[in-house]
């Protein structure tokens, strides 16, 4: 798998130092390729570099981080967009997720808890791939393909390495190194992460209570679902729920 | 008749000095009140001093006479305008619309003083009593009825946008000045107006400008200035928190950075008031945060956790741990040089609740004290929201629980054998259930 490139977005040159030599990049498969301190330098970049990810934060000079991110989309709709901010407010984090980035994160930002945030980086854009790729593909990418696939058609079940190692006559191991190489991430970093995306769609389109959303996510205690969506999301699954109602019905009283 | 007017006066004055030794914030309103307050009160000693001299027409100077029955009727006038400019002061507060009939106001009391005090003046003599008339009488007619009308005027086109409590307070003073004023217009020797005056003086100081009231005004206020300054651009806080914090892991000092980060999110947690209720986790996290920082400062402070991971979830009021541990902190074990340990433990009660412990091993409660803080915890809801430094004090984690939780619910406090106390808050275990 080649090196993802990172352009980093940040009027403070200090943000961008502290990113770029306080986050272990080359463990990640990553490479910081370029900087831009304001909206327009942003544009120039993302247009002559191309990255793979942006890191971007919203309150920057000349164009904002969403302006940035509109506009470029167009372009280049394969770039990642992680938005960084010190902006605690959900309107923000509503209009950046109709933008359709990849994600959200508060500052200050954990430099030891950042690599999770690739890891989900790095899944969207394996996501990406496989639907973009309509051509038939070589024999090692329809066996993650189909690996993947099985694991969103039974992710309430219990599944590991074993069962999947079962059910596609593989080496488990040998299923292990393909998510290695073929997402970047391991498996269960994966498992993790769809479950969770499972979870988030159900909390918001359905009214389902958070036990079932549990349920229908793979985890059959809620409570240990309540954990690990803490950890993902920051927020616990009511409180995500609440949040959105709430913006909604404000951004309703302001029509 | 005398008898009457050296009660009013004792009442007003006793009404004054109660309103002046309350606190109060400096507002149009009560400005024009207290002028008001002590207009009434010469306006009453002015008013028994008439009652005298005209009853002795023959013994008191016909100059001094005229005087003081002017100076009176003067201050008739003055206080019915001062009326005036209370009620137009309040239905501006209430309505946000300016008052148009000021300048005319003005110059009507300049007309009516000047005609109080230049027109002609007799004396009417009775077997009841004597009392003064003459065209001078006119003006303090004019001027009551006048007034008076404007009054009306103005509660009647507002009457919708005022609250409740003021219209009736404004009606109630009208109408008592109205039938006081019709009583004596037919009866010239009862010699009232100054019942009128303080009856309505009297409705305003009960309904409105009690020191309660006052004191409840200024509560208000000192706390939304707290809110505000604990609100002063946050952002601003955080990003250049958050630069320090950068520039000194980058010159690899990580406890530092690691300190920045803490200070960081405990700013960030603690401007999150607008939640009434968050999950004990939240608390938790936002207690962590600044039991660290006070860890690293006083390095012989520990702090110990014992906290059952099923309760993690339970909704519990906002700000309640922190202010609870701060206070354990301040007057248990700064009094021990800050050395010594915090345990902050949560178990499930016997009957379904939650019990939260701070225990500390600090100095102690100081010789009764301790039965006054039970006192005041057992009768919270007597106790005003005062404010403790500028920290949110037990008091109002007290009130808050009990609100919010119910009132079989809150905050007590115990001794520990070996030394500090216990705080304990039994809670109701309301879980972010799975509905």
């Amino acid at each position: 798998m080649k090196k993802l490139r990172v352009l980093l977005v940040d009027d403070e040159i200090m943000i961008r130092e502290g990113f770029k030599r306080l986050f272990d990049w080359e463990a990640h498969d990553c490479q910081v390729v370029g900087e831009a301190a304001d909206g327009m330098e942003a544009l120039a970049q993302i247009d002559a570099l191309r990255p793979d990810i942006v890191i971007m934060d919203i309150n920057i000079p000349i164009m904002n981080g969403l302006k940035v991110i509109s506009v470029s989309r167009i372009k280049h709709p394969d770039t990642a967009f992680v938005i960084v901010s010190g902006y605690d407010d959900f309107s923000y984090c509503r209009e950046a997720l109709r933008l359709q980035i990849t994600d959200y994160i508060l500052k200050p930002v954990n430099y030891e808890e950042f690599g999770s945030c690739i890891d989900n980086l790095k899944i969207s854009l394996f996501e990406q791939r496989v639907s973009a790729a309509a051509e038939p593909e070589k024999l090692e990418e329809r066996t993650i393909t189909g690996i993947t696939r099985y694991l969103q058609e039974h992710l309430a079940e219990d599944i590991s390495l074993s069962v999947l190692a079962d059910v596609f006559h593989l080496n488990p191991q040998y299923i292990s190194q393909l998510f290695k190489s073929e997402i970047g991430v391991n498996f269960l970093v994966y498992l993790t992460n769809i479950r969770m995306e499972n979870a988030k769609k159900l909390l918001l389109s359905t009214s389902l209570s958070i036990a079932d959303v549990a349920d229908r996510s793979g985890y059959g205690d809620y409570r240990v679902f309540t954990k690990v969506f803490k950890k993902s999301e920051g927020i616990t699954p009511s409180q995500y729920r609440r949040d959105f109602l709430e913006a909604d019905e404000r951004e309703g009283e302001k029509r | 008749m005398l008898r009457m007017e050296i009660a009013l006066f004792l009442v007003m004055g006793f009404i004054a000095c109660v309103y002046f030794s309350a606190g109060r914030k400096s507002t149009p309103l009560h400005r024009t009140f207290s002028v008001l307050l002590v207009v009434v009160l010469i306006h009453l000693l002015l008013d028994g001093v008439t009652v005298y001299t005209v009853n002795h027409l023959d013994t008191v100077p016909r100059l001094l006479n005229d005087a003081v029955h002017r100076l009176f009727l003067g201050s008739m006038v003055l206080v019915i305008y001062l009326f005036y400019q209370y009620i137009a002061i309040l239905v501006e507060e209430e309505t946000g619309r300016p008052r148009h009939l000021d300048r005319v106001s003005k110059t009507f009391l300049a007309v009516a003083e000047l005609g109080n005090f230049l027109l002609p003046i007799s004396y009417t003599v009775t077997p009841q009593g004597n009392y003064s008339s003459g065209i001078y009488m006119l003006i303090p007619y004019g001027a009551v009825a006048f007034y008076l009308l404007l009054c009306a005027g103005r509660l009647a086109i507002n009457w919708k946008q005022i609250a409740r409590k003021k219209k009736l307070a404004i009606g109630l003073a009208l109408l008592i000045e109205v039938a006081v004023c019709v009583l004596q217009g037919l009866n010239h020797t009862w010699l009232i107006s100054g019942m009128g005056v303080v009856l309505m003086t009297l409705s305003f100081f009960l309904t409105l400008e009690n020191p309660d009231i006052l004191r409840a005004e200024l509560t208000e206020q000192k706390m939304s200035m707290l809110y505000l300054k604990s609100q002063v651009n946050p952002h601003f806080l955080y990003n250049t928190l958050d630069t320090i914090r950068i520039q000194a892991e980058l010159n690899g000092d990580k406890k530092v950075a690691d300190l920045l980060m803490r200070l960081v999110d405990f700013f960030r947690l603690s401007v999150k008031v607008d939640r009434q209720m968050v999950a004990l986790d939240d608390e938790l996290e936002l207690l962590e945060a600044y039991m660290e920082l006070m860890c690293y400062r006083y390095p012989e402070l520990q702090c110990e956790y014992d906290i059952d991971p099923e309760l993690g979830s339970v909704q519990v009021p906002n700000f309640i741990l922190q202010p609870i541990v701060e206070n354990s902190l301040l007057h248990g074990l700064k009094n021990k040089g800050y050395r010594g340990t915090v345990r902050i433990s949560a178990q499930k009660t016997a009957d379904g609740g939650m019990e939260i412990l701070v225990c500390d091993t600090g100095s102690g409660f100081a010789q009764g004290k301790k039965a006054s803080i039970d006192q005041m915890l057992l009768s919270y809801a007597k106790h005003p929201a005062k404010l403790e430094g500028n920290s949110i004090g037990i008091l109002n984690v007290q009130k808050r629980i009990k609100l919010l939780c119910g009132r079989e619910y809150g905050l007590a406090y115990t001794e520990n054998p070996t030394g500090g106390v216990t705080a304990h808050l039994l809670l109701p275990v309301h879980e972010e259930m799975a509905k």
